[in-house]
C-alpha cells in the first residue's frame, strides 16, 4: 500500500517534496512615495503598509504599527517588484541537451541559492525570475519560478512554491542543430520539430491511456493486467494536455509560431506563452486570440539567420493587438536593468508608463500564472516591492530597496564591495566565464555535451 | 556409464588430493606461509574503543580473531611475539565507499546504431548489477598505502557512472586471502552525466534515476502479480530492475556520492520522494546542511581530507590594497570554516565516518589531525575512523574496537595516534601483520643545533635516480658566516672516475636546501639544480636538470663538521 502510494504521488507529479520550510515575511510602512500600482493608476504622496509579507493598505496617512518599520519615500517611487518571465540565474545546469524531447527533467532539482546573480537582479528590482531549461530540445524540462530571497540556503526557500508548473519548449534552429545536424536524428527540420510535438502529444495519450486502464483493472478481482512502464517524460506531456502545465515555447519566426497554434490547438491545449518571439509581430492576432501572450526582448536580434527579421517595435505592436506582452532578459545582465528595457518600448511605439510597466510585472506575472499573487501593488498580494530614486522609466532611474515578501534584500546603501554568500576556501580568485555572462543562456551546457560527445562542434554559442 | 564412473573416481581422487594437500602438505614451495598464525603484542598501551582509557597490557590473537586482552592474558608458546612497551595499540580503521584497490572497467564500445538519446543501460553508466568485489584487487591501486595509513577494512564501490553497481566490505589483509567480508552491502549512485548521451547531466541523471527506481516498483509488482494470477504477461526484468530490487525493497541502502551542501539535498530529496535507504559520501562542503544530516539521520560519510591552504599561504597581505585585504580575509575565513566542519557535526551529535575515494593515503592522518586543531575531539575522530564506520556498515558486531572475539585488526603507533610526531609501526589487518619503517625524528634529533635551526654543514653521501641508472657522491657544506658554499662531486659523463665541482646559489630556507651546479656534457652547460627537505641527518629531495626533468635524490649527513 506504502508503495502504491509512492507511485501515485509520483504519478501526480509531486514535484522534489521539500518540507516546506516557512520563508521569511516582513513587514514594513513605506510612506510619502509615488506608488505606481500598474493596475489601478499612480498615488501621489501614498503609504503601503505591508504585514507579514502581505499588502495590507494602500492610501494616505497611513500608522505603523508598533514593532512595525517606517520607511520615507518622499521624492522615491514604489513600484512592483520585477518579473523576468525568461532568466537562467540559479541553475546549476541549463541544459539536458541529450534527447529531443526532455520533459522529465526538473529544474527545481538543480535551483543554486548561492548564485550572486540573483542578488544583482535584485539590485535591478527583480524579485521574481522564470528559471527555465535551455532551448536545446523540442520539449525542454520544467522551469522553476524562483523568489529572490537572498541568503537562503536551502533551494526549496527561493523556489515559488506556490506558482504553477510551466515547461521550455523550443523551435527552429537550436533543436534542429542539436539533434539534426548534431546527432542525425529527428529533428532535422522545422518540419521535424513538429513531428517530434505531435508524435510526443499522441504518445502521450496512449501512455494515459494505458494507465487509466490498468488503475481500474487493478482492483478487479482476478485482474491479470500488468503495470504500464512509468514514464515521467509522457506523464509530463499527458499533464500538459491536461492544462496543468504552462508551455513557454523558445520561437523566432511567425510560421513556427502559428504552427505551435495549430498543434496546441489540435490537442486542445490553452496554457501557451511565446519567448522570444521575434516575428511575433507578424501573427500578433493570432497570439492575441489564442495564447497567455509573448515575452520577447526589447531590442536584440541578428545573432543568427533566424532572428534577422525583427524590430524594435515589436513589444508595442504585440500589445496594441491585444497580445499579454512582457519584457524578459534571458542574460544574468539585462536582469539588471529591465526596467530600462521596458522604456525601450515607448522610444520604439510610444506605449504609456502603465503600458510599458506592465510588461515587466503584471505581464509576466500572467504569464507564470501568478498574477493574482504579485504583479501589482494591491491590498492582499505579496509584497514584493521596489523602490527608485527617479521614475523607473527614465533613463536615471537608480533602484534604491527592494523587496520580497516584505522582507528587504537590497539596499543601495547597505550595499557590500563584496555580496558574494559563499567563498571558495582554496581559491583566491574565483573563475568567471565571461562567454556564459555575455551571451543568452538559452544553449549553456551544450557546447560542454558536444565537446565530450564528438569534438568542439559549435561555433555560434546562443 | 563406465566412462562417467570413471569421471567420478578421477573427480574423487582429485578432490582427496587437495583435501590431503591442505591437510598434510608440510613444503610451502612459495615461502609466503606464516611460521604461526598466533600472536600476541605484550605491555603495549591498548585504546580499545573510542573515549576509553588506555589500559597496559597484551593482546592475543589467532587467525585473524582475537582470544584475549588485558595485563593477565596467558600467551600459548606458539605465540609471535610483537613487543609492544613504547608502543600505541588502537581498533584498525574502517573506511566507507572508498575507492582503495578499485579497477574502472573498461568503457563499452558503441554499437554501430547507437543513439545517443536513448543509449542502453549498461553504456549509461546505469549498471547496478555489478559488484565492487570484480573491480577489486588486493594488490591494486593504493591498498598497501591506505593499510599503511592504518586502515584494515575498507567498503570499496565499484567505479562507473551514475548507478556503478554494489558496494563491497573488503579486509585489507594478505594477498592469498579471500578479502571480501560481505558483498551488496549498498548500491552506489552519483549525480555524474554520461558523456554526450542521455542522461548527461545531473538534472539528467536525477529524472534518469526516478524513472530506473519506479519501473524497478513496477517490475516487481508484476512479477508478484505473475506468480499469483494465471493469464498474466510474462515479467521482463531487466538486469537494471533485478540489480536495483533489493534497494526498492529496502534491504540495502544506496550510497550517493555528494561533494556539496546542495548534491547532499539533492539525494535527500529523492531519497523522501522515493522512499529508499541512504547514506551520504564523498561530503567535503556541508557546513550548511548539518540541522538537515542531524533531522534526517541520514548516515554521513565526509571526504579524509581537508582543503589545501595554497590560497592562504599565496596572500601577500603587505602589498594588498583594502579591498583585496578584505577579500582574503573572506578566503581566510572560508578556510578556517571548512577546517571546523566536522566539528560541526560533533557538536550536533552526529556520527560520521569518513570516506577515503580520491584522498591521499599519505595525508589522512594529517587531515584528521587538522580536524582535532580546529575543534574536533579526539574521541569523535577516533570514533570516524572505527566504531562509527562499523556501525554505519553494518560490521560491529566484528570490527571496529579491540574486544575479544572481534577481528584482529589494530593500528600500532610509536606515539598517541594524532599527535604529530606519531608514526604508524604496524598494522595488523585480518590477524596479518604488516610492520613498517620508523623514521628516526624527533625534536632532539642531531640534525639540529641547539638554536633549533637544521644543520647542513659537513660531508653528505648522496645517491640519485635517473633513468640513465643510480648514481652518486659526496656534497661537502661549509659554512662562512651566514652563508654556505661547497663542493659536489659527480660521475664524469664522459666516463671514468669522479668530477668534483664547486656548488653555487646555496640556500636554506626553513628546512629545505637548494644549491647549483654546472655538468659540463659532450660540449654544453648543464645547471643542475639540488633542492631536497632535510629531516636529521637525511635529505629527501629532487636533482632537476633544466630539459631533462627531475630525478629523486637522497643523501646522508655522514661526517657534520663540529659546531663550537
Amino acid at each position: 500500500m506504502k508503495k502504491l502510494k509512492i507511485i501515485l504521488a509520483a504519478l501526480l507529479g509531486m514535484g522534489l517534496n521539500y518540507s516546506q520550510a516557512q520563508t521569511p515575511k516582513g513587514s514594513v510602512l513605506i510612506k510619502n512615495a509615488t506608488v505606481l500600482t500598474v493596475t489601478k493608476g499612480n498615488l501621489e504622496n501614498s503609504d503601503v503598509l505591508v504585514q507579514d509579507g502581505i499588502i495590507k493598505q494602500v492610501g494616505q496617512n497611513l500608522k505603523a504599527p508598533s514593532g512595525v518599520e517606517t520607511i520615507d519615500g518622499t521624492g522615491k517611487f514604489l513600484m512592483p517588484g520585477i518579473i523576468d518571465a525568461h532568466s537562467h540565474v540559479a541553475l546549476d545546469v541549463v541544459n539536458e541537451a541529450s534527447a529531443p524531447i526532455v520533459a522529465e527533467v526538473r529544474m527545481k532539482d538543480v535551483v543554486n541559492p548561492f548564485e550572486i546573480g540573483l542578488y544583482r537582479a535584485l539590485a535591478g528590482g527583480v524579485t521574481i525570475s522564470h528559471a527555465m531549461h535551455g532551448s536545446a530540445n523540442v520539449v525542454g524540462g520544467q522551469n522553476a519560478t524562483l523568489k529572490h530571497r537572498w541568503g537562503s540556503t536551502d533551494p526549496a526557500d527561493i523556489i515559488m512554491q506556490d506558482a504553477p508548473r510551466t515547461i521550455k519548449f523550443a523551435l527552429g534552429e537550436n533543436p534542429t542543430r542539436v539533434h539534426g545536424r548534431g546527432n542525425n536524428i529527428q529533428p532535422r527540420t522545422r518540419m521535424g520539430v513538429e513531428a517530434v510535438l505531435r508524435n510526443g502529444f499522441s504518445e502521450a495519450l496512449q501512455y494515459k491511456k494505458a494507465w487509466a486502464g490498468y488503475n481500474s483493472a487493478k482492483g478487479q478481482k482476478g485482474n491479470t493486467t500488468s503495470p504500464p512502464v512509468y514514464n515521467d517524460r509522457l506523464k509530463t506531456l499527458a499533464d500538459i494536455l491536461d492544462g496543468k502545465i504552462i508551455i513557454h515555447c523558445h520561437s523566432y519566426r511567425a510560421d513556427e509560431i502559428y504552427m505551435l497554434i495549430n498543434v496546441a490547438k489540435d490537442f486542445g491545449i490553452t496554457k501557451l506563452v511565446f519567448q522570444h518571439t521575434n516575428e511575433g509581430f507578424k501573427v500578433a492576432p493570432e497570439i492575441a486570440e489564442y495564447t497567455m501572450g509573448a515575452s520577447v526582448f526589447a531590442d536584440w536580434w541578428a545573432y543568427k539567420m533566424e532572428v534577422y527579421y525583427s524590430t524594435a517595435f515589436n513589444a508595442a505592436i504585440l500589445q496594441r493587438n491585444g497580445v499579454i506582452t512582457s519584457i524578459n532578459s534571458d542574460s544574468a545582465e539585462l536582469i539588471r536593468h529591465l526596467y530600462h528595457e521596458a522604456a525601450k518600448t515607448q522610444r520604439y511605439g510610444g506605449l504609456t508608463d502603465d503600458e510599458a510597466l506592465s510588461m515587466i510585472t503584471i505581464n509576466p506575472a500572467k504569464q507564470l500564472g501568478i498574477d493574482d499573487k504579485v504583479g501589482s501593488i494591491e491590498v492582499g498580494k505579496q509584497a514584493d516591492l521596489v523602490i527608485f530614486e527617479g521614475h523607473p522609466l527614465s533613463s536615471y532611474a537608480v533602484p534604491q530597496m527592494t523587496f520580497v515578501d516584505g522582507v528587504k534584500y537590497f539596499d543601495i546603501k547597505a550595499d557590500q564591495d563584496d555580496q558574494r554568500q559563499f567563498v571558495s576556501a582554496t581559491e583566491m580568485v574565483e573563475p568567471i566565464f565571461l562567454h556564459a555572462e555575455d551571451d543568452h543562456q538559452c544553449l549553456q551546457d551544450v557546447d560542454a555535451y558536444f565537446e565530450a560527445f564528438q569534438g568542439a562542434f559549435f561555433e555560434e554559442i546562443l | 556409464m563406465k566412462r562417467q564412473f570413471l569421471k567420478a573416481g578421477m573427480a574423487g581422487l582429485l578432490m582427496t588430493g587437495i583435501l590431503a594437500q591442505t591437510a598434510w602438505a608440510q613444503s610451502d614451495p612459495t615461502g609466503k606461509r606464516r611460521v604461526t598464525e598466533t600472536y600476541a603484542i605484550t605491555n603495549a598501551t591498548i585504546f580499545a574503543s573510542p573515549g576509553q582509557q588506555a589500559t597496559k597490557g597484551s593482546v592475543l590473537f589467532r587467525d585473524g580473531v582475537i582470544l584475549g586482552i588485558g595485563a593477565n592474558v596467558q600467551l600459548p608458546k606458539e605465540a609471535q611475539l610483537i613487543p609492544g612497551d613504547s608502543l600505541y595499540v588502537y581498533p584498525g580503521f574502517i573506511d566507507g565507499a572508498g575507492l582503495t584497490g578499485i579497477t574502472k572497467p573498461k568503457d563499452l564500445e558503441r554499437p554501430k546504431d547507437f543513439v545517443s538519446s536513448a543509449p542502453s543501460d549498461e553504456i549509461a553508466g546505469i549498471t547496478p548489477w555489478r559488484s565492487a568485489s570484480d573491480q577489486f584487487s588486493i594488490s591494486g591501486n593504493q591498498v598497501d598505502d591506505w593499510r599503511k595509513a592504518g586502515f584494515t577494512i575498507s567498503q570499496v564501490l565499484p567505479d562507473g557512472g551514475m548507478i556503478p553497481g554494489k558496494a563491497s566490505i573488503m579486509v585489507l589483509g594478505n594477498d592469498r586471502s579471500v578479502n571480501v567480508l560481505l558483498e551488496n552491502t549498498a548500491l552506489a549512485a552519483n549525480f555524474k552525466g554520461s558523456r554526450g548521451m542521455y542522461p548527461a547531466t545531473a538534472v539528467g541523471v536525477m529524472a534518469k534515476f526516478r524513472d530506473v527506481y519506479q519501473n524497478t516498483t513496477l517490475a516487481l509488482d508484476h512479477s508478484k502479480l505473475y506468480a499469483s494470477t494465471a493469464g498474466v504477461s510474462r515479467p521482463e526484468m531487466t538486469p537494471t530492475q533485478t540489480g536495483m530490487a533489493a534497494v526498492v525493497q529496502k534491504q540495502i541502502p544506496v550510497i550517493f556520492t555528494v561533494e556539496s551542501d546542495l548534491e547532499a539535498r539533492r539525494a535527500i530529496s529523492l531519497q523522501k520522494e522515493l522512499g529508499f535507504k541512504l547514506i551520504l559520501t564523498g561530503l567535503e562542503n556541508y557546513e550548511t546542511v548539518v540541522d538537515l544530516l542531524k533531522s534526517t539521520g541520514v548516515p554521513v560519510l565526509i571526504k579524509l581530507q581537508v582543503p589545501d591552504d595554497k590560497a592562504i599561504k599565496s596572500q601577500k597581505a603587505d602589498s594588498a590594497s583594502v579591498a583585496t585585504k578584505a577579500q582574503y580575509d573572506r578566503v581566510k575565513e572560508a578556510y578556517e570554516k571548512a577546517l571546523a566542519q566536522a566539528s560541526l557535526l560533533e557538536k550536533a551529535g552526529i556520527s560520521f565516518g569518513f570516506s577515503t575515494a580520491d584522498t591521499k593515503p599519505g595525508d589522512a592522518l594529517k587531515a584528521v589531525q587538522a580536524m582535532i586543531k580546529n575543534g574536533l575531539s579526539e574521541k569523535a575522530a577516533l570514533a570516524a575512523l572505527t566504531t562509527n564506520p562499523a556501525q554505519i556498515l553494518g560490521i560491529s558486531r566484528v570490527a571496529g574496537t579491540i574486544e575479544k572475539g572481534k577481528m584482529a585488526n589494530f593500528v600500532i603507533s610509536t606515539d598517541s595516534i594524532f599527535k604529530e610526531s606519531a608514526q604508524i609501526k604496524h598494522v595488523v589487518a585480518d590477524g596479518y601483520v604488516f610492520d613498517y619503517e620508523i623514521k628516526k625524528k624527533t625534536a632532539k634529533e642531531n640534525g639540529k643545533s641547539d638554536n633549533g635551526a637544521v644543520k647542513v654543514d659537513g660531508v653528505w653521501e648522496y645517491t640519485s635516480e635517473t633513468p640513465a641508472g643510480s648514481s652518486g657522491g659526496e656534497i661537502t657544506i661549509t659554512k662562512e658566516g651566514d652563508d654556505y658554499s661547497g663542493t659536489i662531486s659527480y660521475d664524469d659523463p664522459s666516463g671514468g672516475g669522479k668530477i668534483s665541482t664547486p656548488i653555487k646559489n646555496v640556500s636554506l630556507n626553513g628546512k629545505t636546501l637548494t644549491f647549483e651546479f654546472e655538468v659540463n656534457a659532450g660540449g654544453n652547460t648543464l645547471t643542475v639544480t639540488i633542492s631536497g627537505e632535510i629531516s636529521g641527518k637525511e635529505m629527501d629531495g629532487t636533482m632537476s636538470v633544466a630539459q631533462f626533468g627531475s630525478f629523486p635524490m637522497s643523501a646522508k649527513l655522514t661526517t657534520p663538521s663540529l659546531t663550537f
